[in-house]
């Protein structure tokens, strides 16, 4: 029976033009931001060497495909929870606002069965939200600007080799997306209590703005509850352009984001499973 | 529960907060008739109908669906019974078909059952618009259509005459008896009294969560007024009102007839041809005055 309940969900997301918003975005942005690498490459090279070409001569380029994926990824990445919001704000709400479930709930078919495929196609469509942005980045890129190693700012400047680059950037696709996961997650549950498909999103989208600047802002207390806040690892993808990848790091930020998504789930399916549908 | 009850209600309640939208509400529903849930609006009837839709999920009291308490095993109840609760909600975006589609996968029904049930409410040849693009009427009958796709022993319709035009009534009231003719019970929620006197055989009236009255629709004609016709052509008026729920000849003569009737004397009115006369000849309280 799931399976006819996942395909339901998909079809009804299938053929919403909302569902297309994100990838649309993304597919027309990233060429622009990759041909504007392009064209302002020596003042970004400049900017990376800083006062290091001062003292060396450099040969060669450090602008090629996978920097510009690495940029975009930076520029992007908090942007995301936005996309990523979009099916699960209105995944349930919208079906409580529009009535739809005086048809659907009134099956013999038990309500966890019908929120957990609905939930399945939310996870589906952030996974694959985050492989078609950090996909497509590196598509358009590598064609676009080749490939070549890869420079990042970690404890100064740090040269990746151009063979382990794909892997680095799949390790940040796995830590970023489980990150996003958590984020839609919450929009979920938010989604099984409220009755319009605009209060999921607000309360998703400050939760991420609060729990960012909670990130930021250097304060004792703030630094201390920081770790354990999913929101604190939204940049976590940049742990993957360490070396040594910090494996420990990545393991603390899964327990951190299962806990959140567990609890999120939990109230979620409470709630539903025990909801009046008055509307 | 009597033989021939296929639905029991015992004492059913529900709270919202601190307002009670049902108090301990008893009745019975016959296998096969035509039942009529009537009550001015926010008398309960929705929220007794999305009780046994299993909308509402805390309530109080039993209902019995063939002897079975239906809390304890809900699924084979649900599968017994076809639903349209208030006004029709589809995905306005997918076509008809691919609605009740969604909802077939839901009951395990073919597309047979589909391509069926939309000859039945006559909308074949809207199954591929999208419902977004649909009228009101259209929506209704659509509405019939997902609560007989997986072919239900029992209708429940919850106000399935709002919000249509008389036309729009008339043939929604034509689809309700031809679904009772293929010999499913069907219980109808209305606040219109004309619906109930038209279709039911059974009848219930709730006000502010309570029932206040439960007969046969035949109890309430017995009780009902009397009406002499007069017509060149009473043989005609004679058998069309006799196959009419609501109607009882109590004597034919030549060119005069005289009938038991919940209906108004406005509704005899609009069956008889122009060249009809008809007077009320005693009065006794009816379903209006019930209701009231």
């Amino acid at each position: 029976m799931i399976k006819f309940l996942i395909y339901n969900e998909f079809q009804k997301i299938f053929y919403r033009k909302r569902t297309y918003i994100g990838f649309i975005l993304i597919a027309i942005l990233i060429p622009f931001i990759v041909g504007a690498i392009d064209n302002g490459g020596n003042m970004l090279e400049k900017s990376i060497y800083g006062q290091l070409s001062d003292s060396f001569f450099f040969v060669g380029s450090l602008i090629n495909g996978y920097l510009a994926t690495y940029i975009i990824i930076a520029v992007l990445i908090t942007h995301m929870p936005f996309l990523s919001t979009i099916i699960a704000a209105d995944i349930v709400s919208g079906e409580y606002s529009k009535g739809t479930f005086r048809l659907y709930l009134s099956r013999p078919i038990p309500r966890s069965k019908i929120l957990l495929s609905k939930l399945i196609i939310v996870y589906l469509y952030t996974i694959l939200l985050m492989a078609f942005f950090i996909g497509y980045s590196l598509l358009i890129s590598v064609v676009w600007l080749g490939t070549g190693e890869l420079a990042v700012f970690h404890m100064g400047l740090l040269f990746l080799s151009e063979d382990d680059a794909l892997v680095r950037f799949f390790i940040a696709f796995l830590t970023s997306t489980v990150v996003m996961l958590t984020v839609s997650s919450l929009c979920f549950y938010i989604s099984t209590i409220s009755k319009n498909s605009v209060t999921p999103i607000i309360i998703t989208i400050s939760t991420v703005f609060v729990g960012t600047a909670i990130s930021i802002i250097p304060i004792e207390f703030f630094k201390i509850i920081n770790p354990y806040l999913f929101t604190g690892y939204i940049n976590s993808y940049l742990s993957a352009f360490h070396d040594p990848i910090p494996y420990d790091a990545i393991l603390r930020l899964l327990l951190i984001c299962i806990l959140w998504t567990g609890a999120f789930l939990t109230f979620a399916f409470n709630h539903f499973i025990k909801k009046d549908i008055t509307d | 529960m009597k033989k021939n009850d296929l639905i029991k209600l015992n004492n059913v309640g529900k709270t919202f907060g601190k307002s009670k939208a049902l108090n301990e509400v008893s009745f019975s529903i016959p296998k096969k008739s035509i039942f009529g849930l009537l009550g001015p609006n926010g008398s309960g009837k929705s929220t007794l109908m999305r009780i046994l839709s299993g909308l509402i999920i805390k309530w109080d009291g039993e209902i019995f669906f063939e002897n079975q308490n239906i809390k304890l095993n809900q699924k084979h109840f649900l599968k017994r019974c076809g639903f349209l609760i208030e006004n029709p909600t589809f995905y306005e975006y997918l076509t008809a078909h691919q609605n009740l589609s969604l909802l077939a996968r839901l009951s395990s029904c073919s597309d047979h059952s589909i391509a069926s049930v939309l000859a039945d409410v006559d909308l074949v040849e809207d199954a591929d618009r999208k419902v977004g693009d649909f009228s009101y009427g259209m929506k209704q009958r659509l509405g019939i259509a997902q609560a007989i796709l997986h072919n239900p022993d029992i209708l429940f319709l919850d106000e399935p005459n709002n919000g249509l035009d008389p036309i729009g009534i008339q043939e929604m009231n034509k689809t309700i008896l031809k679904l009772h003719e293929k010999g499913k019970t069907i219980c109808v929620s209305t606040h219109i009294l004309g619906d109930v006197e038209e279709l039911c055989s059974d009848v219930v009236i709730l006000k502010e969560g309570k029932l206040i009255h439960s007969s046969s629709m035949e109890f309430l004609i017995d009780q009902s007024e009397e009406f002499v016709i007069r017509s060149k052509e009473i043989e005609s008026i004679s058998l069309k009102l006799t196959r009419s729920n609501n109607c009882k000849i109590k004597s034919l003569e030549k060119e005069k007839l005289i009938i038991k009737t919940k209906l108004d004397i406005h509704s005899i009115n609009q069956l008889l041809p122009k060249n009809s006369v008809v007077r009320s000849i005693s009065k006794e309280p009816n379903l209006a005055d019930l209701f009231k």
